[in-house]
């Protein structure tokens, strides 16, 4: 009995001990996993977690501000509401992407596109989806959170126009930075979504404008959402620029020439400085700044009349009479002619076996130089191209900077042409015909310029001999107000002239606008003098079809003491003096008027 | 009938220490467990108070009975709570979905948790003669106890709930054992160990149970599903290192990358924040509870009061140890509570009317 007792005792004693032993086991076993985990592994866990958690977000600065010379805004940010997708945060692909087709105007295609550019990249880099969106949209997005994981907000600024089409080829625009761009090595520090300018004063200027992105270290949630920010390196803006542009004339301007196809461009022929340029056709670069759909993309880059081209720097055209200006500076220069050489005006000019006409059929009878330039005597400088040859004309169209870039600071562009023997060799190999020269001598024939270069020649004439490369900005400011570059007038042309040379074509051309003859004798002003000459070009029409001429108008003026030179051109405008020349006289109109508004404000202060 | 004064002197302040302790570390932990959450910490921390002070009175009555006539009235227990078990089946299939609690008074209980230690109580009673004479069990003799382990597990894994259920075998069968067996019922008993989870998964597991089995072999399987929060509860206990990240600090919990980090995921916040040196102490506290269950066990006055002990102590053991692994990636993700730390009203009276029973065991191992 008793040993039975103790067997029980020791059976139970066992179960005891067993018990116990595999207590211990297991707690061996989950030291031994939690050392693997923790201690040996630790290092890589915390990792992970740390990559569940932050996220680097890029903090866009905002671009520098463009302001006139008055100091209004013409460029500048506001915010934006962004769309972006980050992969690793995507729990279901579909439900995501087809959420988002649902939600926004946007096709799979586009986000799929848009998600194979980034394919290289991480997968915790957020991609760009949609830009701008309206507030409605966020609203939807917003509400629909919960099943889009992966799907961010963002806010960033984004470039607004204020004058919208007003500076469409002045200032250009921002967008999007393309695959083919991202591979070039001049913009390897700029990533996919990134703005970038691509046209006018924001390519021209980018490096100053762009300003250097911060850095945002966030925490999010399982479902990507930002927590807290834990690190910031905040963005610093881009400089601002100042322009020699003036809101007032570029905005006169750009009503003249509504619905119009041409240019125009104001500077101050005393330091170069562009005071308006307007281009016609335009677009709308605020379109191209919120992510340009691609509808409106084909639109404006098929349109026939090309509202991308810059016309003002980009237009080729043949300058017509404005031309003479150089033929007859060439002239008195060279002493081939005076103020005393008369030839005879017929109405036309019998060469090489045909007749170049003069404008006025019934002839303008004997003309000297003041006439001929007043009443654009064709047959005139006829005469006086073919004593010149056409290599004396070049010569100095060359020195006025005619047929070849001005240096202005804008992309792209481009340069024209004044043909010489030499020219014709090269490119013909043939020999030039004295034929020729007449023609061109009337900025006929293979002369083309662009409405940039021909104001060069009215600043060359307004200065008497000297004229200037055209600036747009005037100076660039950090964001701290310092003033970090300025620009100064840089001289492209100072030939001396012979006194009379300047003062015969000077009186010349004042007396196109204000003598009763004169081609632009309709857009004399009353307060101030204004000196001019009208050009009407022959178009190469287009496909074979003429659509009529091309009008031109340059000007400078006050007449004495020029402050202002013009050059304006109305594509197919018909007459110089009926189409381009009022244009002119808008811009002067306004410039000087106010000046003596303001002349008599200060009387008025002083009384 | 009135304690006798002599019995509280018998109190087991060890086990009552070691009980405070573990649920103040419960306490504490499910205050930085629940602070991310919309609702905030109050409202959690209130609840499981409240649970708290149900369950210490809950101990008091249990105190005030001796452990035999509580097992004696065992069955009555026993068919109460298998009555509710069927409820929530029924209400839950009425409602047209899954249902683990039934509502009484706006009180959410879950049925299966009390039913773990009515079944302790149960076989207790059940097979305590045995023990006594040392009468080993033969085949014709568990068939009762394995009808009174499983009637009430496969309703429970129908509810469905998983951990439970499996809870109540494995404490069954380690009852069994300590009990002990004959060696043809060891045989019986391990062939049925082995087939069981193949009927299992044939005839009683949901889709996604299945997918948590196949993403525990294979967690790269379903990165975004199962796998997925599997690997971040791995991934915030080893980001603890050794000492944490420290309280309040844990980022994996905090940011919602891992689900019922406040209930059967609740040690992922512990090891995450209180690193390896945290965990070492948790287990300690747990491996003393548990050892002490043993203790309470060896020197109880009766072979009742030593199943009972032993049932208790390894039903804690189960849930401390699964749920664990569950964290650590050592075994699938079933729904089971971590005793005294997890969030959840009904582990917790469960769990202290537990020690209830081992305070009561231990208070009367000796004859007066």
């Amino acid at each position: 009995m008793e040993r039975f007792i103790k067997d029980a005792n020791t059976i139970v004693d066992s179960k005891y001990t067993w018990s116990k032993r595999i207590l211990v086991f297991i707690l061996i076993i989950l030291l031994v996993r939690l050392w693997d985990l923790q201690i040996m592994r630790g290092q890589e866990m915390k990792r992970l977690s740390e990559q569940n958690r932050i996220r680097i977000k890029k903090v866009v600065a905002p671009r520098g501000v463009i302001y006139d010379k008055k100091g209004r805004i013409l460029a500048d940010t506001r915010p934006s509401f962004n769309i972006y997708i980050t992969h690793e945060d995507i729990k279901n692909f579909d439900q995501t992407i087809d959420g988002l087709v649902s939600l926004l105007k946007i096709s799979k295609e586009e986000i799929m596109e848009r998600l194979e550019a980034t394919k290289g990249l991480p997968p915790s880099f957020p991609v760009k989806i949609k830009s701008d969106i309206s507030m409605d949209d966020v609203a939807k997005i917003e509400a629909n959170r919960v099943y889009l994981p992966g799907v961010n907000i963002q806010i960033e600024p984004k470039r607004f126009y204020h004058y919208g089409k007003m500076f469409a080829h002045m200032i250009g625009y921002v967008s999007e930075i393309s695959d083919d761009e991202l591979k070039k090595k001049e913009y390897k520090d700029y990533s996919p979504g990134d703005y970038i300018g691509k046209y006018g004063l924001e390519k021209a200027y980018e490096a100053y404008l762009r300003g250097m992105d911060g850095e945002k270290r966030v925490e999010v949630d399982s479902r990507g959402r930002e927590v807290r920010t834990l690190e910031q390196k905040d963005p610093i803006p881009g400089n601002s620029i100042y322009l020699n542009v003036d809101l007032d004339i570029q905005a006169v301007i750009d009503k003249a020439l509504e619905n119009r196809r041409g240019g125009c461009i104001v500077v101050d022929p005393k330091t170069g400085g562009v005071i308006a340029l307007v281009s016609r056709p335009a677009f709308d670069p605020n379109k191209f700044a919120s992510g340009i759909t691609k509808q409106d993309w084909q639109a404006i880059a098929l349109d026939k009349t090309h509202p991308l081209q810059n016309r003002v720097i980009q237009g080729r055209y043949p300058p017509g009479s404005t031309f003479k200006i150089v033929s007859a500076l060439k002239g008195l220069e060279s002493g081939i002619i005076n103020e005393r050489t008369i030839f005879s005006c017929r109405g036309g000019f019998p060469y090489g076996g045909r007749v170049f006409r003069c404008w006025k059929k019934g002839g303008h009878g004997s003309v000297n130089i003041h006439r001929a330039i007043v009443e654009s005597c064709d047959v005139f400088f006829y005469n006086l191209g073919l004593k010149l040859g056409v290599d004396r004309i070049h010569e100095m169209s060359d020195i006025i900077g005619l047929g070849r870039v001005t240096g202005i600071d804008l992309p792209s562009e481009k340069d024209g042409l004044v043909p010489s023997t030499e020219w014709k060799k090269k490119t013909y190999g043939q020999p030039w015909f004295e034929g020729e020269t007449v023609s061109v001598s009337i900025g006929q024939g293979a002369v083309w310029l662009t409405p940039a270069q021909l104001v060069q020649l009215a600043s060359f004439v307004a200065n008497e001999g000297i004229n200037y490369k055209p600036h747009i900005v005037n100076r660039i400011v950090s964001p701290e107000g310092k003033v970090i570059k300025t620009f100064e007038p840089v001289i492209n042309a100072n030939v001396k002239l012979k006194k009379d040379t300047i003062r015969l074509v000077k009186e010349g051309m004042k007396g196109v606008v204000n003598e009763g003859s004169g081609t632009a004798y309709g857009s004399r002003l009353e307060n101030v003098s204004m000196s001019g000459k009208t050009g009407t070009a022959q178009s190469v029409g287009e496909k074979g079809r003429n659509l009529g001429d091309h009008a031109w108008f340059i000007a400078y003026a006050p007449s004495d003491n020029p402050s202002v030179a013009i050059s304006v051109l109305v594509e197919y405008g018909g007459h110089g003096s009926s189409a381009a020349a009022p244009v002119a006289k808008m811009v002067t109109d306004r410039m000087f008027n106010e000046k003596k508004e303001i002349k008599e404000a200060r009387l008025n202060e002083n009384r | 009938m009135r304690i006798d004064k002599r019995r509280l002197y018998h109190l087991d302040w060890y086990l009552i220490i070691n009980g405070l302790v573990l649920f103040g570390v419960g306490i504490f932990n499910l205050i930085s467990a629940t602070s991310s959450f919309y609702s905030g910490s109050f409202n959690f921390i209130i609840k499981q108070l409240v649970a708290f002070f149900i369950g210490n009175g809950l101990i008091l009555i249990i105190l005030h009975y001796d452990y035999r006539a509580i097992a004696h009235q065992s069955k009555w227990l026993y068919m109460g709570g298998l009555l509710l078990v069927v409820l929530v089946l029924i209400i839950g299939m009425a409602a047209g979905g899954a249902k683990r609690w039934i509502s009484i008074f706006g009180i959410n209980i879950q049925p299966s948790e009390f039913m773990k230690p009515i079944i302790i109580l149960f076989l207790a009673n059940m097979l305590y003669e045995r023990k006594k004479h040392s009468v080993k069990l033969g085949l014709k003799d568990i068939m009762r106890p394995m009808a009174a382990i499983f009637i009430p597990a496969l309703l429970i894994i129908k509810q469905p709930d998983l951990g439970t259920g499996i809870i109540i075998v494995l404490t069954g069968f380690s009852i069994l054992w300590f009990v002990g067996l004959k060696k043809s019922t060891y045989a019986l008993l391990f062939a049925l160990g082995a087939i069981s989870p193949f009927i299992a998964w044939m005839y009683l597991m949901k889709p996604y149970q299945k997918m948590r089995i196949l993403s525990f072999i294979n967690i790269d399987a379903d990165p975004s599903g199962f796998g997925y929060h599997a690997k971040q509860a791995m991934i915030a206990v080893g980001s603890g290192r050794f000492f944490g990240k420290g309280y309040m600090e844990g980022t994996q919990h905090k940011l919602q990358f891992i689900p019922e980090h406040h209930t059967d995921f609740i040690f992922t916040v512990i090891g995450e924040e209180w690193g390896f040196f945290g965990s070492i102490i948790l287990f300690l506290l747990f491996a003393a509870f548990i050892w002490r269950c043993i203790k309470i066990a060896q020197n109880a006055n009766d072979e009742i009061g030593a199943i009972i002990a032993f049932g208790i102590g390894t039903m804690i053991f189960l849930q401390f140890s699964i749920n664990v692994m569950m964290a650590i990636h050592l075994a699938p993700v079933v729904g089971i509570p971590l005793p005294f730390i997890s969030y959840g009203g009904s582990s917790l009276l469960t769990v202290l009317a537990s020690t209830g029973l081992l305070l009561n065991i231990n208070m009367r191992r000796y004859m007066f």
